[in-house]
């Protein structure tokens, strides 16, 4: 293509000349459009369409219903306190892992022995399938014969063991200590990548100046990372929202709602009740909150570039 | 221009590459269809065909169960049975995967095309599918002297709206396990109500005998509400009322159950509090590695327990009807799979014929030995065959007596969400009238 638009008539096809050269361009993007449509876009609109229903599989009820879903969700506590679980589940290991992530990050930027290799590593918790984590969580966290009961009573700490699934008070927490545990290492390459676009030339010259290794890091290496790690974090955010396979699989929802996120009620009332109609309704809702996330990411993202100009 | 060249040079060479092996292929093709025909013609092929054509062709659809043999292989030995009827197997996920079965089952029978003409259905379901009409009402084919053969509380989980829309198949229910020899140590008499299962299982833990009085599965999911069904039900609650248009489970008897099922992890902690976060599985291996003096669960663990290999109270364990409250009847949560006619099925006379072969004496009695499912015909836990090879099994008919059938409505996936939060909250924070009653405003709102 770059080729021929280069030079102009030469050794294209005669089928280019009969068509205007912006309809050639259309014709060319058609399928990667249409497949994308199909694939993507049809989805999204059904799916908004369908929350604007009854559709129920059960009553077989098929009609359209106008705001009806929505008013009902606004007045759903359940709704409203798996919406909660999801902020709070978000902010915390979104957080966390920047935070970890970023140190992880500095340290594999040094040069050491065995780097290489310890960087490898460092992926297999990403590597690994979400549902295996959970399992391997579910069983280190066991309140009879969890590994972690066991050291925290060895080391004094707790004076009898904690159920730490069965309890609301811990059961969120221990989610989100598995999701930092899995997702970190993933934030920690992408800031590594981040840092490694520094110049080495600005870290040398503030070496020059004096600066120790705290200055530069804030002065320097930090607010060059920024938009590295805010469109990180943005990814991360977005993708702990939906957090679905840790709570499906170590808690269902209990105990008590308390770990129930957007992602399981949205699969209970789709597939279990088989109310389509409310169960897109729920999942619209989300779908309009992880754009308010990403907006607000964005907005800040774009003063920062505006700033550094 | 240069790539347009060279590709049929290639394309040719390769083919070349293939003939011999390909025309090898295509005569060891046509010797073989040659010899299939002249083989039909000799064999009577077209007999057989004309045959099948004068068969009424039917599907059946259900979960996939397997022990000895499969479904499929019932079917097959259906077929073989008789010459009027012929079943197509439809095989849907395994039943650990119940809410697939599910779905797969609602999108065919919604499409009202016929297909599964027959199917097997969880009890939990029955009541949907018979409201949305897609279930064939069975009354006329099975009067009430052809039902009296199976246990009363199946049959009442196969009644919607004083219709019978499904036909008994086979079942599974709640049970009281206990330790034989903890037992002895401590009366020897196994507690037929509630208190005294408490007082002898903090004994129990109280000498040391075992780290946990009482087993039961608390975690947010269907079980709870099976464990619930049970206690409620063997203090004379329940949790609908009897036309299933309102709830009942704000009313003293549901409130007390509830109550003493906190009470086991907090007052008389007989029970840990890791139940709140265990289904089947995590309470039944403390069990069967020998911590535990009473568990509630299903039959699966029996054949666990006494396994050397994976049990440490081979031949400790006894099973017993689950207690009740005192003026109570003891309960237990009603399991398995019953069998259902498509209401569009255009061929319902094979259908019947199919659905009365499966849930006959004779072919019950084959699940039983084949699959280690179990009756629903009482008569057959006397048969001598089945005593022998299945004792455990043929044990159970008293337990299976009291099987009650989980809240019989339209509703019941909204309705099983709604219990699964609200008695998890109430066991989590003690305040049970007070959950019960929002829990009770809830299922008005789903039900009424």
């Amino acid at each position: 293509m770059s080729a021929a638009a280069t030079v102009p008539g030469i050794g294209r096809p005669r089928l280019g000349k009969a068509l205007p050269s912006a309809l050639w361009a259309l014709l060319l993007l058609t399928p990667a459009f249409v497949s994308l449509a199909s694939v993507s876009f049809y989805p999204i609109v059904n799916g908004l369409y369908l929350s604007l229903t009854n559709t129920s599989l059960i009553t077989q009820e098929n009609e359209f219903s106008g705001f009806a879903n929505y008013v009902q969700l606004w007045g759903d506590a359940q709704f409203w306190n798996a919406w909660w679980h999801t902020m709070w589940f978000t902010a915390a290991s979104t957080i966390l892992e920047t935070v970890i992530g970023l140190g992880m990050a500095l340290i594999l930027c040094e040069a050491f022995k065995g780097r290489g290799l310890v960087r490898a590593a460092m992926l297999v918790p990403w590597a690994m399938p979400t549902v295996v984590t959970s399992k391997m969580f579910g069983w280190l966290f066991d309140g009879q014969n969890g590994i972690i009961n066991y050291i925290l009573l060895h080391a004094g700490l707790i004076d009898q063991n904690i159920n730490w699934y069965g309890s609301p008070d811990t059961a969120m927490t221990t989610i989100i200590i598995a999701d930092v545990w899995k997702t970190t290492p993933f934030m920690a390459l992408l800031l590594l990548t981040g840092l490694q676009t520094v110049p080495n030339s600005l870290i040398e010259a503030a070496r020059m100046d004096g600066a120790k290794g705290w200055i530069t890091f804030w002065y320097i290496r930090l607010p060059l990372l920024m938009p590295t790690l805010l469109i990180a974090g943005l990814f991360r955010a977005l993708d702990a929202f939906r957090v679905f396979d840790l709570v499906y699989v170590l808690t269902g929802g209990g105990p008590a709602d308390s770990t129930e996120t957007l992602s399981t009620l949205s699969y209970k009332v789709l597939f279990s009740t088989l109310q389509f109609g409310y169960g897109s309704a729920v999942s619209t809702a989300m779908f309009v909150t992880e754009g308010i996330i990403a907006l607000v990411f964005c907005l800040y993202l774009i003063r920062q570039i505006r700033r550094a100009q | 221009m240069t790539d347009i060249k060279k590709g049929p040079v290639s394309g040719s060479k390769s083919a070349a590459h293939v003939t011999i092996a390909d025309r090898r292929q295509f005569l060891i093709g046509s010797a073989g269809l040659l010899g299939a025909a002249t083989l039909g013609m000799g064999t009577g092929l077209s007999v057989r065909r004309a045959r099948a054509q004068s068969r009424a062709e039917i599907s059946f659809a259900s979960a996939a169960f397997f022990g000895k043999e499969t479904f499929g292989d019932l079917i097959k030995a259906f077929n073989e049975s008789q010459d009027r009827v012929l079943v197509k197997n439809i095989e849907l996920p395994p039943p650990s995967s119940s809410t697939e079965v599910y779905q797969g089952l609602v999108q065919q029978l919604a499409r009202r095309t016929g297909t599964p003409d027959v199917f097997s259905q969880d009890v939990i379901w029955i009541a949907g599918f018979a409201a949305a009409g897609w279930a064939l009402p069975l009354d006329e084919y099975f009067p009430a002297d052809k039902r009296s053969a199976y246990f009363t509380g199946t049959l009442n989980a196969c009644t919607y709206g004083g219709k019978l829309t499904a036909l008994p198949w086979f079942m599974d229910s709640g049970m009281f396990y206990y330790r034989k020899d903890v037992l002895d140590k401590h009366g020897g008499k196994v507690p037929d109500n509630w208190a005294d299962m408490a007082t002898i299982a903090a004994a129990a833990q109280k000498a040391g005998d075992v780290d946990f009085g009482y087993l039961w599965q608390g975690k947010q999911a269907e079980v709870l509400v099976c464990d619930a069904v049970e206690i409620i039900t063997s203090n004379n609650g329940a949790i609908l009322a009897p036309d299933g248009k309102s709830s009942q489970i704000n009313q003293k008897a549901a409130v007390e159950a509830i109550q003493f099922l906190h009470d086991t992890i907090a007052k008389t902690k007989i029970s840990p509090q890791d139940v709140l976060s265990w289904d089947e599985e995590p309470s039944r291996q403390p069990f069967t590695s020998g911590k535990a003096m009473f568990m509630r669960n299903w039959s699966y663990v029996y054949p666990i327990a006494q396994d050397a290999k994976a049990s440490q109270v081979v031949d400790k364990v006894g099973v017993a009807p689950l207690p009740s409250f005192p003026g109570g009847k003891s309960a237990a949560c009603l399991g398995g799979y019953q069998l259902g006619v498509n209401a569009n099925s255009k061929q319902r006379e094979a259908a019947i014929e199919l659905l009365t072969w499966l849930s006959s004496t004779e072919t019950q009695h084959r699940i039983a030995l084949n699959f280690g499912l179990a009756p629903t015909r009482p008569a057959l836990f006397q048969d001598e065959q089945i005593k022998k090879e299945q004792p455990f099994m043929a044990s159970l008919e008293k337990v299976f007596t009291g099987a009650t059938a989980r809240p019989i409505t339209p509703e019941y996936a909204k309705v099983t969400l709604a219990l699964q939060s609200g008695i998890s909250k109430a066991l989590v924070s003690g305040n049970v009238q007070a959950e019960m009653d929002a829990l009770s405003d809830q299922i008005n709102k789903i039900v009424g």
